[in-house]
């Protein structure tokens, strides 16, 4: 509703009716969402009609189509959206919080640490449950986010560039921690590995179950923080001056951040950059009030989470690649453009 | 305490660890004037300047703005009462004018009540107070340095707060920015009835926009009054250790500081 | 004053070089001695003499001597390349591992060994390419690097970002890559990602050998220029130095050097980093004692991280990479911390 009470009065300088224009992004961002799920319960290795889609969801018949359909991409059609949306509310906050605009939970290390706590408890404590798991991985991201925000403050303040090498330097950490457990656990490898590269493939349904309320309750933290997160894009003393609590609001995003990239993490594994690069097109569409930004980011990042799973079974079919290594792909190009036009 | 005060000091004394930076410092910062503090580096006035503000906890004594102690006062009604201009605030390059300067709205809403009529008119009045409104499209990366103040400044007016606080305003602007800034804080003092403090280094600048000037030194107040009273060469010598000659500037009969020598 | 001091660390760096190459001999022949059966230290130098029973013969000459010779030449190597990218880039941030060259290598070596591989995994052609393979790869990921940072080379801080972005999308391609190949046997792949230095033959040592010599020869000639290279480009144009041409010349020598010491032992992390710190410290800034003692301590820290996880995580073989990144990676962090000052 702000939207308009802005548009009534300041219709003279903006000819361009923004309630309007804010509904119609949302709306068309809906729209292709949709249409993105649906492609990807469609097609891969083998294709279906829209026919067999709609039967296999709202008339089952036992058929080989159906069972695929419903046991293998359906999971992956509604896993897909979730993390995506998650790791892109993670990646907005974070870099709000870190007033840089190439941290994201990749770069701080983040879902490097919840890795880890996934790879530890599975194969170190045996933890089997998949809500255990989210846990462990939203409390490794949260203790990661600790250590990061610590050694960043030790250094000198959070400056953009360092707070990023020490996050990436962590993630090389937690990555070689993950090395040793590892080669330590042959059959452990197996399974991990495809995990560990970020991937939707073969993830039961009650993985969603398990891990969406998690999403949910993070991105709610996340929209609930969405004024106080508009102030703290300014600088720590101006927030303060302005009445936010500054402390508070930080321990409540890495909350947020943590249960979104931590439930991410353990829905699918590390999936690269999405929560670099979704930011930036949410801000691009919506601008920086984070009302706006967090809604238009959760819907492109589930869209490019959603469409990378697509392609993901298409570079080199008839194999499936890791999606995390798509969006790995297409993230380090998108830094490697952020750098160059020093958005840091 | 008289209706006349905005904010009463009061034997304040507050430091890091084992150093005082301020030192049972006690001033009334009269409503509706300019406040000036002035002082050699590490003489305290940023700190007091953020202490008003809360932006510090003080180890003993109070601030009363009207009859309160602000120590009382929550973190949002205290934002409706002080603001505070940072010596270098920072926001990001990409956000736009009519972005920051929403900023300033932020302690009047709430969860329930999150924009207002009151706070498009006030976000209005703020932009074109300080004629920032044809830029409220432009992100801040795109305005130069003395635009970019105005547009800080809109913020501040935004809040909509009885005092406001500016610390070092004018820092990195070069001659004519300076002069701009500063006549807009005057305009906010005269025009929207603010009562303004500010730090200040530039000596001469203080005594041609304060209406009341204060010199601190090592955390504590070395005199204050109004300019005329204050910039002596007996004063100036023993507040920042230099030799000066006062003159009255030709111009606005203003006391004219010309440092000679440091002692 | 200053002529004592400069008489006295003149007179420190032989005493600290020759301790240096004691304590790696005593490691080496300790390297030998240890494993799934203890060969006293008397017995190893018998048989490396050319006596000895021929069990003894096998393990010592077959098994444990070609594996610390590797790690010392690997380890060498990769030190000797970190100190010169260190020098020439004025930043003691800089290192193989982050300029994308070991990267770049391992992309190299996983296309070479997956496009030229038939059927039956078996390579169509010898494997003395690997290095070369190995080799272009690093060049072009560190041309990558510099190509697209441009201008912002200039801040080392700057280029490592550009390294990490670069490292992360041939990271995404390695993976892909070992999915497609023929070479997707994982545990093994995963392993020399990691770099292990275990199953190493004689060829593959006399491979390294011959490629490595000359690089460590040119790097010796380099560092005679090297002094003036620490100026700023005008001033060292002024003496008769062309900097930029000088410096593409270091970094491909430095990018050749990584290569061919990554070549068989996959990406050991962080060695480039810490040596030519550590023999600045003991052997004091003449660049020669750095030279000798960065490829010193080098080769100590890879023959002592092999006996690590060789003592520690018998008789699961852990690669030797991890130890040293586990070790690499707080020793960066510290060092981000103690220089904040310095660069931003």
């Amino acid at each position: 509703m702000q939207a308009t009470v802005l548009h009534n009065v300041s219709s003279s300088a903006t000819p361009l009716p923004r309630f309007t224009s804010l509904g119609l992004v949302y709306g068309c961002l809906l729209v292709t969402l949709l249409a993105a799920m649906v492609l990807s319960v469609m097609v891969g290795y083998r294709i279906y009609s829209l026919q067999q889609a709609a039967a296999a969801l709202f008339a089952f018949d036992g058929s080989e189509a159906a069972t695929v359909i419903a046991s293998l991409r359906l999971p992956r059609a509604v896993i897909a959206p979730l993390v995506g949306a998650g790791l892109a509310i993670a990646g907005v906050q974070v870099q709000t919080l870190a007033r840089n605009r190439i941290a994201s939970p990749d770069t701080l290390g983040l879902n490097a640490g919840a890795s880890l706590a996934v790879v530890v408890a599975s194969a170190v404590f045996g933890v089997g449950s998949l809500i255990g798991l989210s846990l462990t991985a939203a409390l490794g991201a949260l203790v990661t986010s600790l250590v990061v925000f610590a050694v960043a403050a030790g250094a000198g303040g959070l400056s953009p560039i360092r707070i990023v090498l020490i996050g990436v330097t962590i993630a090389g950490l937690g990555q070689s921690i993950v090395q040793i457990i590892l080669t330590n656990n042959e059959a452990q490898l197996q399974n991990l590995l495809f995990w560990l590269a970020g991937s939707f493939v073969d993830r039961p349904m009650t993985l969603a179950i398990s891990g969406g309320p998690f999403i949910v309750f993070g991105a709610a933290l996340a929209l609930l923080l969405a004024r106080p997160l508009d102030a703290m894009q300014a600088d720590d003393e101006t927030a303060s001056g302005l009445g936010v609590p500054v402390t508070l609001v930080r321990v409540g995003c890495f909350v947020s951040i943590s249960l979104l990239t931590g439930a991410s993490v353990a829905m699918a594994g590390p999936v690269s950059f999405v929560g670099l690069v979704v930011p930036h097109a949410a801000r691009r569409l919506v601008g920086l009030r984070h009302g706006r930004q967090i809604v238009a980011a959760a819907l492109i990042g589930a869209i490019y989470a959603t469409l990378a799973d697509v392609a993901a079974r298409f570079v080199i079919f008839p194999l499936e690649a890791p999606v995390g290594a798509i969006t790995a792909v297409l993230g380090g190009i998108v830094l490697v453009v952020l750098l160059r036009r020093r958005a840091a | 305490m008289t209706d006349r005060t905005a904010l009463a000091i009061d034997t304040l004394t507050l430091g890091y660890g084992n150093t005082t930076i301020l030192d049972t410092l006690s001033l009334t910062i009269p409503r509706g004037k300019i406040t000036v503090l002035a002082g050699p580096n590490g003489c305290g006035k940023s700190t007091l300047l953020r202490a008003i503000r809360r932006l510090h906890k003080p180890s003993a004594g109070r601030i009363l703005l009207e009859t309160t102690d602000i120590s009382k006062l929550g973190e949002r009604m205290l934002a409706r009462q002080i603001g505070l201009l940072a010596q270098s605030p920072s926001a990001p390059e990409d956000m736009t004018v009519e972005e920051l300067v929403r900023l300033g709205r932020y302690p009047h809403q709430s969860m329930l009540q999150p924009w207002s009529p009151d706070d498009t008119r006030a976000l209005e009045t703020a932009m074109a107070g300080t004629s920032v409104a044809h830029l409220r499209e432009r992100h801040l990366g795109s305005l130069s340095g003395g635009q970019l103040q105005r547009v800080w400044i809109a913020m501040v007016l935004a809040q909509e707060t009885e005092v406001v606080c500016l610390d070092e305003p004018v820092n990195h602007l070069d001659m004519s920015h300076q002069l701009d800034c500063l006549d807009l804080v005057r305009q906010l003092n005269s025009q929207f009835g603010r009562t303004i403090v500010l730090v200040l280094h530039d000596l001469n600048l203080a005594a041609r926009y304060a209406d009341q000037l204060v010199f601190l030194r090592d955390g504590a107040v070395a005199a204050s009054g109004r300019p005329e009273e204050l910039m002596t060469e007996g004063l100036i010598a023993r507040v920042f250790d230099v030799d000066a000659m006062i003159i009255t500037d030709p111009a606005y009969g203003r006391p004219l500081c010309i440092p000679l020598r440091t002692r | 004053m200053s002529g004592l001091t400069s008489t006295l660390s003149g007179a420190r760096a032989p005493l600290a070089l020759a301790i240096l190459a004691c304590i790696g001999v005593v490691l080496a022949l300790s390297g030998v001695a240890f494993g799934s059966s203890w060969i006293p230290l008397e017995q190893v130098a018998s048989v490396i003499m050319g006596a000895g029973e021929k069990t003894q013969k096998l393990i010592v000459l077959q098994l444990r001597l070609p594996r610390v010779v590797i790690a010392a030449l690997a380890g060498g190597g990769m030190a000797v390349a970190g100190f010169l990218l260190q020098k020439i880039t004025r930043n003691a941030l800089a290192s193989p591992g982050v300029l994308g060259v070991i990267d770049g290598a391992a992309l190299g070596v996983v296309i070479f060994l997956a496009a030229l591989s038939n059927e039956s995994n078996a390579l169509v052609t010898s494997i003395a390419y690997q290095p070369l393979a190995a080799m272009v790869g690093a060049v072009l990921g560190i041309a990558l690097v510099f190509m697209l940072s441009g201008q912002q080379s200039a801040s080392a801080v700057r280029l490592l970002l550009f390294g990490i972005a670069i490292a992360a999308v041939f990271k995404a391609l390695v993976m892909v890559m070992m999915l497609i190949g023929p070479i997707y046997r994982t545990s093994q792949a995963a392993r020399w990602i990691a770099g292990a230095v275990n199953e190493i033959n004689w060829s593959e040592i006399h491979i390294t050998l011959l490629m490595l010599l000359p690089l460590l020869v040119l790097a010796v000639l380099a560092a005679r220029k090297m002094p003036p290279a620490e100026l700023d480009e005008v001033s060292a144009r002024s003496i008769g130095l062309n900097l930029p041409v000088f410096r593409v010349l270091i970094f491909a020598l430095a990018a050749g050097l990584t290569a061919v010491s990554v070549a068989f032992v996959g990406g050991v992390g962080f060695i480039g980093l810490m040596a030519p710190h550590l023999a600045r410290l003991v052997a004091g800034r003449n660049i020669y004692a750095g030279l000798v003692g960065s490829f010193l301590l080098g080769a100590i820290m890879l023959i002592g991280a092999d006996l690590i996880v060789r003592v520690l995580f018998s008789p699961v073989e852990v690669p030797a990479g991890t130890v040293t990144a586990v070790i690499g990676a707080p020793y960066f962090l510290f060092l981000l911390m103690s220089r904040q000052r310095h660069d931003g």
